[in-house]
């Protein structure tokens, strides 16, 4: 390892490591966007809300911060309704804290903090700066519980027409053998998928999970964290420095599904019946008392799902709509195109799914400017493509209506078979809900729906003061470190010295670029690094110091220092890497935080101190012409022993 | 070269360790009847307030001195003089005799603890209702998950540790280390208990710092016994560890040292809610190195030779 050449490789992974870290310490900038209403807010109240942005900000950030704010103290002009915030260490706790403080005034979802053009390059602007976890800066912590009951119906309702049809052939007496047991045996695969194995279960919350951290991402939440719970069928959802935003949660919670059903068959035997009943209560100008009107009551009072749900299926009894039929609401708007949308009629669907959201993909909004509307087109999967295809042509001339989440939002005719694959979505939308529904087409639905089991504020195990003084500790104590080294092993302790800022550097952009969440155990874990690795350079000095005074030449004693130190090194690094990869594997929350850094902490120390120390110590001794290698230190006085 | 006899006192230092973890684990069970509350673990009431400027860290945690209540005190912000107070549920009987004290004209009957103990503190720092940010009776956040799964993973990694020392070494240094190792936690966990220290997440952080650092410890020292003991069978292991000890002892006492340094910076430094980490890594440290020389040692020594014997 005598080469001047090996130096490249040091200086390369400190150079990428360098640019990894940059993010964390550059100047940074958050768009606080402004919500749209409120520049249709009188201007007194309009003052009130930026005045009150504006003294907050001058309290918590104005002096100490250093950030800037722009514009100041007035409201963004409309075309570019946002503040530019600008400075270093703008913090994801800070950003929600600034949206949350202003909530009549900021968009929370919509703020945005830029990446820099290391982010752009390297991530395609996804963060890299390091992340805190919620027992550093406190936050929300949600857990949601899988509903697989509720699960198992809609999937007993996407299979209703192939179980029909099945039961169909077993029941026809004219039906051969083969076609029999064939059947029978298509029906059991079906019913093993009702049936919910331990397995079955972490896959749906698998799915839940990538649908929720995809929606958390669009939101511009900063560094939710979101894990599954396996002992009690839920998915945990950290979100590091927010303290209650309902808004979020209905975000998680959202099961909206999109499909298509068929309407009943085109004499609408059973619509009939309903609007029939309501328009004879119209007649008698009991208005208050249809059905209809009921229904938007309950939504106009925001009772809930649950309480639609009932209502609804409580119409199917009272007008004995048949099992393969269920009643639902059409939704749209009235008049105007800016009247709100409220259910408007009731339509009787057939149960069994046609076309579900599964498939479909790629939804993109966009406006329609013949109808004055906006519409939602999307490309169909292949499987969907062949499905929507024969769908169009054994029913032509029925209805095909379009259900999202509980809502019909449109059942048009079917006129002609149709193939190709792309389709569109026209109802009465406004251009967020044409957004929405376009989002809930491109990333699914989340499978199962989801309840929250608890829900709480947790703040951080630490406060700012004992961060702030921590921090002040840990780089005193790594200073004071530093200093005995070199006091201690002179060349040497500098040598080691260098190779622990090297590790230390090399591990925070490890951690960095694996997207790690720093917590308090974490940062102990990096102490225990930092330990380990003073602790491997220690025992390399002993080693090359017993050889110097066994009278070897000192190019020798180096290389032989190291040679002996290797497997000492080597056997108590991989002892504590077993340990640590079993933490986590097994352990969970504080365990596994610690566990990661101190496992990437054992990678990065064997190399600094294995690699990089030995390679500046055989420079330093065989080409910058070192002779005396003095590794005694300066206050015990005792003389180094001659060497050749 | 130094010349210690190390393993001379074997016998003195295995007692003397032995009597102080089962003394250390008796007065916790006796005298306190277990490891002290806290809300990591066992779960409790958190409240955030913000306080008059004129009012400290330093009156809050007087208070709850002088009434008996066990809170932790935590500064959230210090511009806003927020602060967070978590209070075990060990402290309820307390609050409920305190919260009865209130003059009757300014109390409200309420049923939850969590009222309770908000009407208190609004009682006792004269805090107008908005200034009590939130109020939640929360549950453990790392207790029940912990003490299973602790187990399990001290255990197995014991079990793998000793696996991976008995190929690369001998078998009597990896069972040397291991019990050893359970050596370090079992007296951490003794004094834990014995200063009824409150479990939390940076204890927890402390714990497995100290085991990663024990473990180092110990191999670094055998490494040099096994080095040492290499062909020379018929020599007494004795010796050869006394010498071995002596020759790492300047290293031991080199990446204690440093490792101290640090720690006793975060103590000096004067972190509230890091002195109790800071702390058990300080006792960790000593304990850590205490054990390779005076426990791990001896009792590889005692097994070679209570297993020549057997073939003797």
């Amino acid at each position: 390892m005598q080469s001047y050449r090996l130096l490249l490789l040091p200086f390369f992974i400190l150079v990428v490591s360098f640019t990894i870290l940059y993010p964390n310490f550059a100047d940074r900038t958050l768009k606080v966007v402004v919500r749209e209403d409120v520049y249709s807010l009188p201007e007194a109240e309009q003052k009130t809300v930026v005045g009150g942005l504006f003294e907050r900000w001058e309290n918590d950030y104005g002096k100490s911060s250093g950030w800037t704010i722009e514009p100041k103290g007035t409201l963004p002009p409309k075309e570019n309704p946002f503040y530019t915030v600008k400075g270093r260490f703008i913090t994801s706790a800070k950003i929600n804290q600034i949206s949350q403080e202003n909530q009549s005034l900021v968009n929370e979802g919509k703020n945005k903090l830029e990446p820099t053009w290391i982010e752009d390059m390297i991530r395609g602007g996804k963060s890299l700066s390091i992340k805190l976890g919620l027992d550093l800066q406190g936050g929300m912590r949600v857990v949601l519980k899988g509903d697989f009951e509720d699960y198992t119906a809609k999937l007993r309702d996407l299979y209703a027409k192939e179980i029909a049809e099945l039961n169909l052939t077993l029941n026809n007496p004219l039906a051969k053998p083969e076609e029999k047991e064939k059947a029978q045996n298509r029906l059991s695969e079906i019913e093993s998928s009702f049936d919910l194995s331990p397995m079955r279960k972490i896959v749906e919350l698998e799915k839940a999970k990538m649908i929720i951290d995809n929606r958390l991402t669009t939101q511009n939440l900063t560094e939710p964290q979101v894990r599954i719970q396996k002992e009690q069928d839920a998915i945990e959802v950290s979100l590091p420095g927010v303290s209650n935003s309902a808004a979020i949660l209905e975000i998680l919670q959202n099961t909206e599904t999109v499909e298509y059903r068929l309407e009943e068959p085109n004499s609408f035997t059973y619509k009939k019946i309903i609007s029939d009943s309501e328009s004879r209560l119209m007649d008698l100008g009991q208005r208050e008392k249809t059905d209809i009107f009921l229904f938007q009551e309950l939504v106009k009072n925001k009772a809930g799902k649950k309480a639609q749900d009932e209502f609804l299926a409580g119409l199917e009894k009272k007008y004995n709509i048949p099992k393969d039929y269920k009643v639902y609401a059409m939704w749209a708007r009235g008049n105007s195109a800016k009247s709100t949308l409220l259910p408007r009629s009731f339509v009787v669907l057939e149960r069994k799914i046609a076309l579900s959201g599964n498939d479909m993909t790629n939804a993109q909004p966009s406006y329609n400017s013949n109808s004055y509307g906006w519409m939602v087109s999307f490309t169909l999967t292949p499987n969907g493509a062949e499905k929507f295809f024969d769908l169009t042509s054994e029913n032509r001339g029925r209805n095909l209506a379009i259900v999202w989440g509980d809502k019909v939002i449109s059942n048009p005719v079917i006129n002609d078979p149709i193939a190709g694959g792309r389709a569109e979505i026209s109802g009465s939308f406004s251009e967020q809900e044409a957004i929405r529904l376009a989002n809930v087409i491109s990333e699914g639905a989340l499978p199962i729906p989801l309840s929250v089991l608890e829900m709480r504020f947790i703040g951080p195990t630490l406060g700012i003061e004992s961060i702030e003084v921590g921090v002040k500790a840990v780089a005193i104590g790594f200073f004071l470190v530093m200093v005995y080294m070199i006091l201690y092993y002179r060349l040497g302790g500098l040598i080691a010295d260098l190779s622990l800022l090297v590790n230390i550097i090399i591990l925070a952009a490890l951690l960095t670029l694996m997207d790690f969440t720093l917590t308090l155990p974490g940062i102990a874990g990096i102490i225990l690094t930092a330990g380990m690795a003073v602790d491997a350079n220690v025992i390399i000095y002993e080693r090359i110091r017993e050889e110097i005074e066994e009278g070897r030449a000192l190019s020798i004693a180096v290389t032989r220092g190291f040679e002996n130190a290797f497997w000492t090194i080597m056997d108590a690094n991989v002892t504590t890497l077993i340990a640590g990869i079993l933490m986590i594997r097994l352990g969970n929350g504080p365990i596994k935080g610690f566990a990661i850094t101190l496992c990437w902490g054992i990678v990065t120390t064997l190399f600094t101190s294995l690699f990089l120390s030995r390679l500046f110590m055989e420079l330093t001794v065989n080409r910058f012409g070192v002779h005396h290698l003095n590794l005694r230190p300066f206050f015990f006085g005792k003389k180094e022993g001659k060497h050749v | 070269m130094y010349n210690i006899n190390f393993t001379k006192y074997k016998y003195f230092t295995l007692s003397i360790s032995f009597l102080v973890i089962v003394f250390g684990f008796v007065v916790t069970f006796s005298k306190y009847g277990g490891f002290a509350h806290s809300l990591d673990f066992n779960g409790g009431l958190r409240t955030v307030v913000e306080l008059p400027k004129d009012k400290s860290r330093t009156d809050l945690e007087s208070y709850f001195q002088s009434k008996k209540i066990e809170a932790v005190v935590i500064l959230l912000e210090k511009e806003k003089n927020i602060f967070q107070l978590d209070v075990g549920l060990g402290s309820l009987s307390t609050i409920e005799t305190l919260y009865k004290e209130i003059p009757e004209e300014k109390r409200e009957t309420s049923t939850s603890a969590i009222d309770r103990f908000v009407q208190l503190l609004r009682f006792e720092f004269s805090l107008p209702k908005e200034k009590v940010l939130s109020a939640d009776q929360v549950g453990a956040v790392v207790g029940g998950e912990l003490t299973e799964v602790g187990i399990t993973l001290l255990l197995t990694t014991l079990g793998i540790i000793l696996l991976y020392l008995s190929i690369r070494s001998q078998f009597k240094f990896a069972l040397a280390s291991a019990i050893a190792l359970v050596h370090d936690i079992l007296m951490t966990l003794a004094l834990i208990g014995f200063l009824q220290i409150k479990p939390s997440v940076p204890i927890i952080a402390a714990l497995l710092t100290l085991l990663g650092y024990s473990i180092n410890d110990k191999i670094v020292v055998f490494d040099r016994i096994r080095e040492n003991a290499h062909g020379k069978d018929n020599l007494a292991l004795s010796n050869i560890i006394n010498v071995s000890i002596s020759q790492t002892l300047g290293r031991t006492i080199n990446t204690s040292f440093t490792t101290m340094i640090s720690v006793v910076a975060i103590i000096v430094g004067g972190a509230a809610e890091l002195y109790d980490f800071a702390f058990i890594l300080l006792f960790g440290v000593i304990v850590g190195t205490y054990s390779s020389i005076y426990i791990a040692a001896p009792i590889s020594e005692i097994y070679d030779r209570l297993r020549k014997k057997r073939f003797a």
